[in-house]
């Protein structure tokens, strides 16, 4: 499904990805860990196609798509979703509105019917249930107001409603309380099918509790250092990060 | 074509309403006298210093000869589903009684044509009409007093609430030739009225129409007006409108001023807090497109203490379009316990694009809460990837978020059927913006 | 005082410096034409490029309007009542001690701590020499030749570096810029010149040094700043303590130059006489200050506190001409009684990438009348230009006026520009935070004042940044209540 090699990307001359390798197949989850700096919203931002990084080496694809190539709504609509770890407000933008373009926007892509109004709706209100959101949220404009666990809710239910081939979670764990993060996992949980990837990219263990990962990289200046299963996040949370680095500065 | 050297041509020749009470009359005499006075207004004259009247000046733009008489047909596209008005219609400032349909109004609402007014009951009138605008009014305003063909005459009786709305629905028609058209509106609620007045201009047929309207407004103590603008005249049209409104104490006006059309467009908004606890809350949205410019002058008075005033005027600019925003809260000695807030924000979207802003304070009192807050900016980076990063592609993401920005005023608006269809307005011309 | 070795070394070495001129005690006639201006100019030795200079500016002058849009009221001057040419007060005419100038101006001397003989020296008392500042002022002098610094009079630079002048003169404000800065080039008495070389920082501040020195300059005072690539030089002009002239009208011109990558940072503290509590007497001050950023990423910096004068009429502006390069003006403006000031900046943003910051604090008690007028203007190329402005009034009693009066105009999409005014007295909230904490009604005022400024103080060089603060609250006091 995704397959990332010898990724480097620049941010201004400070060279931040240093040969990234990653592949994920499908239905897998992967957990992106690392201390501060490491290199993880960076590597989130350069597969969604934010401006600010320069992609210098390497490849990324999605299904044999070439990711790089494609501007951010073309990585959007070949299936890619990145929740974001500081989700954007829009002021004065209605959800419903921005919802309906969105999915429309991608099911255009995928040579679907755009959905009507009421059907539309019906969708929503299905997926708002998951993620234990109440329909008021429709009324409002993108993100304006929300409080730090709805605005993760809503990043949340717009992968419920948009569905995926991979789902980056860049952080959805930072600033969400217990019960924020329970409600947030189930959700992810519940979107967990053969054919959809998530990559985790999170600072803490806290999250892997919720959602167990598959795979569990660790992520040091730029590289992958360490790939291991769920255990290696135990043992991260147990010892931190010192003693991989300590080992990949030996060897 | 030469240009002109000032607007006396628009004194002369036209349908005025010279029949009638003898301070009517005098009253125009003086303006036209003063008009002559005035002369043309220079870049020296701080409220034309962003703004030229050459373009405007090399027109030969003259009151029609006789009404237009349009068939009924005419009025189709100027309507809007779900939205049932007293709708009095003027074509070229004239009022066409055939075309409106102002059905059956409570007691105590007297709405009709003004020369009308003038000719049946003029003493509802005198002391009333050009009562707000006074005699130091700015030029356009006293052009129209010199020239008015006909206008709305509004009177609301205390105590007397009107729920369904009433639209004054102009139509530039420039088939005829270079029309000027000077409708002029007298509205009046009585103490404790209510009411809600939706002015529309729109150039059906592209033409160049000149229309200089001026409405006076007097709220009586604790009245409630919502007042609503929509401009969207023709691509070649100027547009002139001026609004002189006087507040007795407790009384509210909400204004919604929304300017799309015209290729020269000047509103003028003189709006005096005469009266304690009178709150005034002028609300604004313009586009400026290739070759067009948006001109607004804000001039609010606080005179007497416990006013407040809201000022929101937001502008999205594109192609060669311009604005200017010039915007005066004036607080008064002993006006104290004012409170004003002033906000302009401006979206460029084009390298070609100019905007002149000018939001001034001037405080004579202490005790008191003024602000105001300008910016000039452009549709945020990050704003931009949010959608795009959701699948919607660029120029869609750019208009929702521009749309967005125009939301907060759209949404002052107070009939759904009117929001619905200036945001598809506003959307269209975004779409032609970026097209 | 006694004559001593070192003050007579002092007094020669000014003399040497040209920085006090040498002419003879009297006074022209009242009155202003083309032979009043070439006799200044031949009073003071001037090379020829000089007088046809001054001659140019009064011929032009003399076609000017005085303008008028200010927002300021005073009775009509007469050009043509005024000296044009004044030698220093002699001695006898002089007040011959402190007991004979205003009780109050003696009393905020106090207050500020100032030395007797700096008293003097304020209040225009004919004094020889300030004793203790001789030795700093020789080693000063020392420490500047060694850095290549020039830093003299205006007349002395015009006969010492007459390329310089010719070059840089009337480079930032043309005489024909505006009708008080055009009589200033046609009459203007004398002032500062500083040019600092080439990858210079100048070694001290600019200040201490002027302070003591610069008296006597006269009512037609010339600045010219030019900072070389990649120098960097901090000026002060003023001085905290009231400052007494029988000259009522100040017409000053100050030009700053700053080349690539070059820094002037150039603070004011102005406390010109407001005049009594009716005005009467006050200096009025129409300055014309204006720096020019020719150079790319170059940055010239203004920082005002403003107490005094009877009317006050000055923007400090930057051109901001070179690429990348940034304008800064940082403002406190007190107007109590019935001064009047017309104040603020302006900001020609011509270049890509060029930036502005804008921060004005005005705080008018009593019957004054203090304005606000900016102007902020993205050119065609201004590119990437961001401007922030911050606009704020503070109002103390029900009598005075503040008006905020910008002038925003962009031509460029690709700025972004914000500006934000309040105008409020001081918050109730605030002063009764401080009173239940024990403070006095005009300490808590004082602090919310202070901390009202902050923003500006923070910008001045320290030791002046504590006695501007000492400074607003004296000129508070009373103003209170």
């Amino acid at each position: 499904m995704l397959s990332v090699k010898g990724l480097r990307a620049k941010v201004g001359d400070e060279e931040i990805l240093k040969g990234l390798d990653l592949t994920v197949r499908p239905g897998e989850v992967h957990a992106i860990m690392g201390p501060n700096g490491s290199g993880k919203s960076t590597f989130a931002h350069v597969l969604s196609g934010r401006d600010g990084y320069e992609v210098t080496d390497g490849a990324a694809s999605l299904d044999g798509v070439d990711l790089l190539a494609l501007s951010p709504e073309e990585r959007a609509q070949q299936g890619l979703f990145l929740a974001f770890q500081y989700p954007v407000e829009l002021p004065g933008v209605n959800n419903t509105y921005f919802l309906k373009a969105a999915l429309n926007s991608i099911r255009k892509a995928r040579g679907e019917e755009e959905l009507d109004a009421v059907s539309f709706l019906r969708l929503i209100r299905e997926k708002l249930k998951i993620l234990h959101l109440d329909d008021s949220l429709l009324k409002r404009a993108v993100n304006v107001g929300f409080s730090g666990g709805e605005k993760k809710r809503n990043e949340i239910f717009q992968m419920a409603l948009l569905e995926p081939k991979l789902a980056i979670l860049d952080e959805t764990d930072s600033g969400l309380d217990i019960d924020a993060l329970r409600i947030v996992a189930e959700g992810v949980n519940a979107l967990r099918s053969p054919e959809r990837s998530v990559i985790l990219v999170t600072h803490y263990q806290r999250l892997l509790d919720y959602i167990e990962p598959d795979v569990v990289h660790v992520l040091y200046k730029g590289r992958i250092i360490r790939t291991g299963g769920k255990e290696l996040a135990l043992e991260l949370e147990e010892r931190g990060y010192g003693w991989i680095i300590d080992e990949e500065h030996a060897a | 074509m030469t240009a002109a050297s000032d607007f006396t041509s628009w004194l002369d020749g036209g349908r005025t309403v010279s029949d009638g009470p003898a301070w009517l009359a005098d009253w125009r005499a003086r303006a036209a006298q003063r008009a002559r006075v005035l002369g043309v207004p220079g870049r020296k004259d701080e409220s034309w210093r962003y703004t030229s009247l050459s373009a405007l000046l090399e027109q030969d733009f003259r009151p029609a000869a006789g009404p237009a008489l349009p068939a009924a047909s005419a009025l189709a596209p100027a309507l809007i589903t779900g939205f049932e008005p007293h709708r009095l219609v003027f074509v070229n400032g004239d009022f066409v009684a055939a075309l409106s349909t102002s059905g059956a109004l409570p007691e105590g609402v007297r709405l009709g044509s003004l020369r009308e007014r003038l000719a049946t009951d003029p003493g509802a009138l005198e002391g009333r009409l050009g009562r707000v605008a006074g005699a130091q009014a700015p030029l356009f305003s006293t052009l129209n007093a010199a020239g008015f063909q006909d206008g709305a005459a509004l009177l609301i009786d205390p105590g007397v609430a009107l729920e369904q709305p009433i639209e004054l629905l102009h139509l530039s028609l420039g088939d005829t030739g270079a029309i000027l058209a000077q409708p002029r509106h007298c509205i009046v609620l009585g103490e404790g009225a209510r009411a809600t007045l939706i002015e529309r201009y729109l150039g059906l047929d592209g033409a160049g129409v000149c229309t200089n309207a001026v409405i006076e407004v007097t709220l009586g103590q604790g009245a409630e007006l919502r007042h609503e603008r929509l401009q969207d005249e023709g691509a070649a049209s100027f547009h002139l409108s001026t609004l002189h409104l006087d507040q007795a104490p407790g009384s509210r006006y909400r204004g919604v001023n929304i300017g799309l059309g015209a290729r020269w467009a000047r509103t003028e908004l003189h709006c005096g807090c005469a009266g304690r606890g009178a709150e005034c809350d002028l609300q604004g949205l313009y586009l400026a497109g290739d070759g067009q410019l948006m001109d607004y002058h804000l001039d609010v008075i606080h005179s007497v203490p416990e006013c407040t005033s809201r000022e929101n005027f937001k502008g999205i600019l594109y192609g060669r379009g311009r604005a200017v925003f010039d915007g005066r809260v004036l607080v008064a000695r002993d006006a104290q316990k004012s409170d004003a807030a002033m906000s302009n924000r401006n979206l460029m979207l084009s390298e070609q694009a100019e905007i002149d802003t000018k939001p001034q304070l001037e405080i004579l009192a202490d005790d008191v809460k003024c602000s105001h807050g300008t910016t000039v900016g452009q549709i945020e980076p990050e704003m931009l990837f949010y959608p795009r990063a959701r699948g919607i592609a660029e120029p869609l993401a750019r208009r929702m978020l521009c749309l967005g920005f125009a939301g907060e005023i759209i949404e002052a608006l107070s009939h759904e059927a009117l929001r619905e269809q200036v945001t598809e307005q506003v959307g269209a011309r975004l779409e032609q913006a970026s097209g | 005082m006694t004559s001593t070795p070192a003050v007579d070394d002092f007094v020669k070495s000014d003399y040497e410096h040209g920085f006090v001129t040498e002419i003879e005690s009297e006074t022209f006639p009242p009155g202003l034409d083309e032979d009043v201006i070439r006799a200044i100019s031949a009073r003071k030795g001037e090379p020829e490029f000089m007088t046809e200079w001054r001659l140019k500016a009064f011929r032009h002058w003399q076609g000017m309007a005085k303008p008028t849009w200010a927002a300021v009221d005073y009775p009509p001057i007469d050009f043509q009542a005024i000296s044009y040419f004044s030698a220093p007060k002699r001695p006898e005419d002089a007040p011959k001690s402190l007991d004979e100038i205003d009780p109050v101006l003696r009393e905020t001397y106090d207050k500020l701590g100032i030395p007797i003989e700096e008293q003097k020296a304020l209040a225009g008392i004919a004094v020889d020499a300030v004793f203790d500042s001789v030795s700093v002022a020789t080693t000063f002098r020392a420490t500047l030749a060694e850095a290549g610094v020039i830093f003299c009079s205006i007349s002395e630079a015009v006969h010492d570096y007459p390329e310089l002048i010719q070059q840089y003169l009337g480079s930032v404000v043309p005489h024909t810029d505006n009708f008080y800065a055009c009589l200033n080039a046609a009459v203007f008495s004398d002032g500062t010149f500083v040019y600092i070389p080439k990858g210079v920082r100048c070694p001290m501040e600019l200040s201490t040094y002027f302070r003591i020195n610069a008296r006597n300059t006269g009512q037609f005072e010339r600045t010219l700043i030019v900072a070389e690539p990649g120098s960097y030089v901090s000026y002060l002009e003023g001085c905290t303590a009231p400052q007494r002239d029988e000259n009522q009208l100040h017409a000053a011109v100050v030009e700053l130059v700053a080349l690539d990558d070059a820094e002037i940072k150039y603070s004011t503290v102005q406390n010109w006489y407001p005049g009594d509590a009716e005005g009467r007497g006050g200096i009025y001050n129409f300055v014309t200050k204006r720096g020019d950023c020719r150079g790319a990423r170059s940055k010239i910096s203004w920082t005002q506190v403003e107490t005094g004068s009877a009317i006050t009429w000055k923007y400090p502006s930057c051109l901001l001409r070179g690429e990348g390069s940034i304008g800064e003006f940082y403002s406190v403006a007190v107007t109590k009684g019935r001064q009047q000031a017309d104040t603020g900046t302006k900001m020609i943003h011509l270049a890509p990438n060029t930036r502005s910051t804008i921060v004005s604090k005005g705080i008018s008690a009593g019957r004054s009348t203090q304005t606000y007028r900016g102007l902020v203007r993205i050119g065609q190329r201004a590119a990437g230009a961001r401007n922030h402005t911050q606009c704020d009034s503070l109002l103390i009693g029900d009598r005075c006026t503040a008006n905020t009066l910008p002038y925003i105009e962009v031509k460029h999409p690709g700025a972004r520009m914000e500006h934000e005014a309040t105008t409020s007295k001081i918050s109730e909230d605030e002063l009764f935070y401080c009173r239940s904490r024990g403070l006095g009604e005009e300490d808590a005022v004082s602090m919310i004042v202070n901390g009202f400024c902050k923003e500006v103080f923070n910008e001045l060089p320290m030791e002046f940044a504590v006695e501007a603060q000492k400074l607003l609250s004296i000129s508070l006091e009373g103003a209170v209540g």
